[in-house]
């Protein structure tokens, strides 16, 4: 910026007239021209030195004005002129002359007097500010002839006008930004700061280019791209930009805004149906991303191939629209594979398993990790979570069409169709607890889970899982002396584990029982001493237990003394007959000696003796299950009893009532369970949630509305009171017999609490019990609409009918009479299939299609 | 929680990369600051720092249902290079 015009100090001696005054002041108020219209008036009514003087001061504020806007040559040629007019003020207008080179690009002239030795230091630093200041021409600077070519000056201008074009041509490396010809003295340093700022605002750290900028010095050449520049960071600059600095603020500055709009009507198209418009769209997003975000080309055409292979559009199409296909790399796959493992279809479920086996290749391939870590086992492991969404009989379907149409493939070649080679594979490489659990987990569901629970526990010895599972699985198959041996490794690894300290009991018993089973009395004997030795065996009602058992030995030996003794101490012990001679007989049912003793029939039992059936049955039950963790089996007539009693019986507890409830659930006594539920309803609110459950349990099948508007209760009292156990068990009800779900209002809940507990009686097809039909949202499709005896019209049929495609494959299932038309097959085919719909007899189906009526004593 | 996002990290980023990512962010969001950002970047450090949990973050980081235009959410308009004539243009005073 080339400072204001300064007011001269006085021409003339003698005082300033009033006429000199107003030309200075236009002068000082930048006014050049009215200033030097003045000044040329005055000088020709003058013509003093003193006017010559003013016209002179009057010219140069004019000269300086016409650089300021940027009219270099009309500046140069009235400087010429008034040189020439006035040749005794050529010193004063020196540094004018120097101003107008500089803007003009006239370097030589410029510069020609720095190579005078007799330059003065003031003459010298003009020319410097000059350069500072006013030449913007570089390149004009570098190859300037008035200076030799080893000059500083011209070499500091060819470094920076190098460095210039790299940094707005591409990215630079920091030593490119050096420049040690440029010092910090030199009239050229602002430039050097220039091009550091310029590369900073490319590699996007604006805080460092902000810094250079500052540092320019505000009336250097340089700093003429300060606001340009600091438009283009988003800082708000002062006053309007030139045209040229917006124009370049346009061009560097990317605007996002024409990119986004692209890639949301695309979204938008996607959700539509569309393909056209769809791929129209695609086409617009890539060209603005290419033009906007080159660097993310490649992911936008990952993302849309991806969405339109989930969509089924064709793949040339999309490839053509893309402008290519997208890349095929690690991140491809992976969102493919994501893709795939989104669909609930199992082919598409087996399509996703084999791009994650494609990208765990690429990703090896590309470093994301390596064939053998962690992340290939996470990834097996992932593959096979996959898989299990497929549901079971699909995927050896998939897996035989696959193997059949891929000629001398093997099963390796697609082992991550196979959930087994998935689990091997992710435990051999990262043999963790979780991967085991997983794959174990998986087996449980199939054969073969024993190998799997081997494996784990050779590979991880120290793991208490597998250990408990074959314990577990060798004790079902009676295998006692095994299950032992395994819980002798379990009491090593956590014997304080709940399951280890109840094994040994349980184990020991279960032992017992098959050795009487296999009229070993003597061996059982041995095992009961075990027992006897063991502390927890004398806690509780276990003596009672004991005491049964020695019972069955003795029987088993013929010991009559004994079973005297044995008889009389379990009886002792439980304080009733009643229940020592239940659990003797439960006793003896699981070791298959039932004749060693035989229970009163119910009559026989004395009235007072009747009334403690269901607490003799619950506390028998109780401590069968606690020592031998299985369920008893228990005669008709007690069962019976104990349902008619429990109403007559106040002094049954929440616990004895779910114990007997769950006894008759698990004998298929629903009256007892009923009964059951009946009692501890009345109990109080906390156990709602469990005796709703029991009472859904207990219900007949044929009342599935009923069971289901039970078990939704259930499920909203066990939410609300966090029981998960019953939560799990009614869900599970729920969606056996509403699998479109069902959710209960408070309001509703309450409703069906009121209604069951004041429900005592058992329901029977003459009183079903209370109609909950009003909280049932029903089916609305055409069939439950008919069953329900509704109206269904004609066109509402339609999709329901069978597709040629069906047919095809019905008609080929099926054994046809060999005269028989295919045609005539499919036509009476969908007649029999109406007919079902419609629940049309067999002799109407006959009669419309025959037009005869069907003879009786014929049908099959 | 997408924890390559929350530290800006790569899919396939080194252990020294994740650590030095998890340290930048913690400067950025000291905990006597910004408490819940500080838990949410130490939740996600915690999840990478473990190469199992890392490699489940890795599989399920892509979406491809996710809205196109999150391709470009919090990125800044790349800048162009246009060569030194608009920038001499400027200079000249134009």
């Amino acid at each position: 910026m080339t400072p204001k015009p300064q007011r001269s100090g006085p021409i003339l001696d003698a005082p300033a007239s009033a006429t000199e005054t107003s030309i200075r002041q236009l002068i000082a108020n930048g006014k050049s021209k009215a200033a030097l219209d003045s000044a040329k008036d005055h000088h020709k009514a003058e013509k003093t030195g003193a006017s010559e003087t003013l016209l002179v001061e009057a010219y140069a504020a004019r000269i300086r004005s016409l650089l300021d806007q940027n009219l270099v040559v009309e500046a140069k040629s009235l400087l010429d002129l008034v040189g020439e007019r006035f040749p005794s003020a050529k010193g004063r207008l020196e540094e004018l002359r120097l101003l107008s080179a500089a803007r003009g690009g006239s370097v030589e002239e410029l510069l020609r007097p720095l190579l005078d030795p007799g330059l003065s230091a003031d003459q010298r630093a003009a020319i410097e500010a000059a350069v500072q200041n006013q030449v913007h021409d570089l390149a004009a600077l570098a190859a300037c002839a008035a200076l030799p070519a080893e000059h500083s000056l011209r070499r500091a201008a060819a470094a920076l006008q190098t460095a210039l074009i790299a940094v707005t041509s591409g990215p630079v490396a920091e030593a490119a930004l050096s420049l040690p010809e440029v010092s910090h003295r030199s009239p050229l340093a602002p430039w050097k700061l220039l091009v550091r700022a310029i590369a900073c605002y490319y590699r996007g750290e604006d805080d460092a280019c902000r810094e250079y900028l500052n540092a320019i010095q505000p009336d250097a050449a340089a700093a003429r791209l300060i606001p340009a520049m600091q438009a283009m960071s988003g800082i708000k600059t002062h006053g309007p930009l030139t045209p040229a600095a917006r124009l370049l603020a346009g061009q560097t500055a990317g605007n996002l805004a024409a990119l986004r709009s692209a890639l949301d009507r695309l979204d938008r198209t996607f959700d539509g149906d569309k393909p056209g418009a769809i791929l129209a769209a695609v086409q617009v997003s890539v060209k603005e991303c290419r033009e906007i975000f080159p660097a993310k080309i490649d992911r936008l055409k990952q993302l849309v191939s991806v969405r339109c292979a989930l969509i089924g559009l064709d793949r040339e199409r999309v490839s053509k629209a893309l402008g290519g296909p997208a890349k095929r790399d690690a991140a491809f796959l992976r969102l493919y594979a994501r893709g795939m493992e989104q669909s609930d279809d199992p082919e598409e479920l087996a399509v996703a398993c084999g791009a994650w086996d494609e990208f765990r290749q690429f990703a090896v391939k590309e470093g994301w990790f390596k064939a053998n870590g962690s992340e290939a086992a996470e990834l097996y492991l992932h593959m096979a979570r996959v898989l299990q969404k497929i549901p079971g009989n699909f995927l050896p379907q998939i897996r035989n069409s696959i193997l059949s149409r891929m000629r001398g493939a093997s099963r390796e070649d697609f082992y991550f169709l196979f959930p087994e080679k998935l689990y091997e594979r992710a435990c051999a490489i990262d043999p963790h607890f979780e991967a085991f659990s997983q794959w174990l987990a998986w087996a449980k569901q199939g054969n073969g889970a024993e190998r799997v629970a081997e494996a784990w526990h050779r590979i991880r010895p120290m793991d208490l899982e597998p250990v408990l599972f074959l314990m577990e699985q060798t004790a079902q198959r009676q295998a006692f002396q095994t299950a032992l041996q395994y819980l002798d490794k379990a009491e090593r690894i956590d014997g304080l584990h709940p399951s280890v300290r109840q094994a040994r009991l349980r184990l020991l018993t279960g032992n017992v029982l098959k050795h009487l089973q296999q009229k070993k009395p003597h061996l059982a004997a041995q095992r009961l001493e075990e027992i006897q030795a063991l502390p927890q065996s004398q806690q509780g009602d276990r003596p009672a237990m004991l005491a049964a058992l020695r019972w069955l030995i003795c029987a088993g030996q013929n010991d009559q003394p004994g079973i005297t003794a044995a008889a009389a101490e379990t009886e002792l012990l439980l304080q009733s007959r009643v229940a020592a001679e239940l659990l003797v007989y439960g006793a003896a049912v699981v070791s298959k000696r039932n004749t060693a003793m035989l229970l009163r029939s119910s009559s026989a039992i004395s009235p007072p003796e009747r009334t403690q059936i269901p607490a003799a049955l619950a506390r028998v039950v109780a401590l069968v299950r606690d020592m031998q963790g299985m369920n008893l089996n228990l005669p008709l007539a007690y069962l019976d009893e104990a349902a008619g009693q429990i109403p007559r019986n106040s002094a049954l507890d929440t616990a004895q009532l779910q114990i007997l409830g769950e006894a008759g659930v698990c004998a298929g006594h629903g009256e007892l369970a009923y009964a059951a539920s009946t009692a501890g309803l009345q109990q109080g609110s906390l156990t709602e949630p469990s005796f709703l459950l029991l009472r859904a349990q207990a219900l007949p099948s044929w009342l599935g509305e009923r069971r289901a508007v039970c078990a939704a209760a259930a499920v909203e009292l066990a939410r609300k009171q966090q029981d998960q156990h019953v939560l799990e068990k009614a869900v599970q009800i729920l969606h056996n017999f509403a699998p479109g779900g069902l959710s209960l209002n408070p309001g509703h809940v309450d409703e069906v609490v009121r209604k069951e507990k004041e429900t005592s009686a058992f329901p029977t097809q003459r009183d079903s019990g209370p109609d909950y039909s009003g909280l049932i949202e029903r089916c609305d499709c055409p069939a439950c609409r008919r069953k329900r005896g509704q109206a269904v019209e004609p066109w509402e049929e339609e999709d329901e009918e069978l597709d040629d495609i069906e047919m095809d494959q019905i008609l080929d299932e099926l054994e046809l009479p060999p005269d028989m038309p295919p045609e005539v097959a499919a036509a009476l085919l969908l007649e029999a299939a109406k007919a079902v719909e419609s629940g049309e007899t067999l002799d109407d189906l006959f009669e419309r299609i025959s037009g005869k009526r069907r003879k009786k004593g014929r049908r099959r | 929680m997408d924890a390559l996002k929350i530290l800006g990290v790569a899919a396939k980023a080194s252990a020294e990369e994740i650590r030095a990512a998890y340290l930048l962010k913690v400067r950025e969001h000291p905990p006597e600051q910004s408490p819940e950002e500080f838990e949410r970047i130490r939740d996600a450090y915690e999840t990478l720092r473990d190469p199992r949990r890392r490699a489940r973050e890795m599989f399920l980081a892509a979406d491809p249902s996710e809205p196109l235009v999150s391709l470009i959410a919090g990125e800044r308009a790349p800048r162009r290079f246009v060569g030194p004539h608009p920038w001499m243009e400027v200079l000249k005073g134009k």
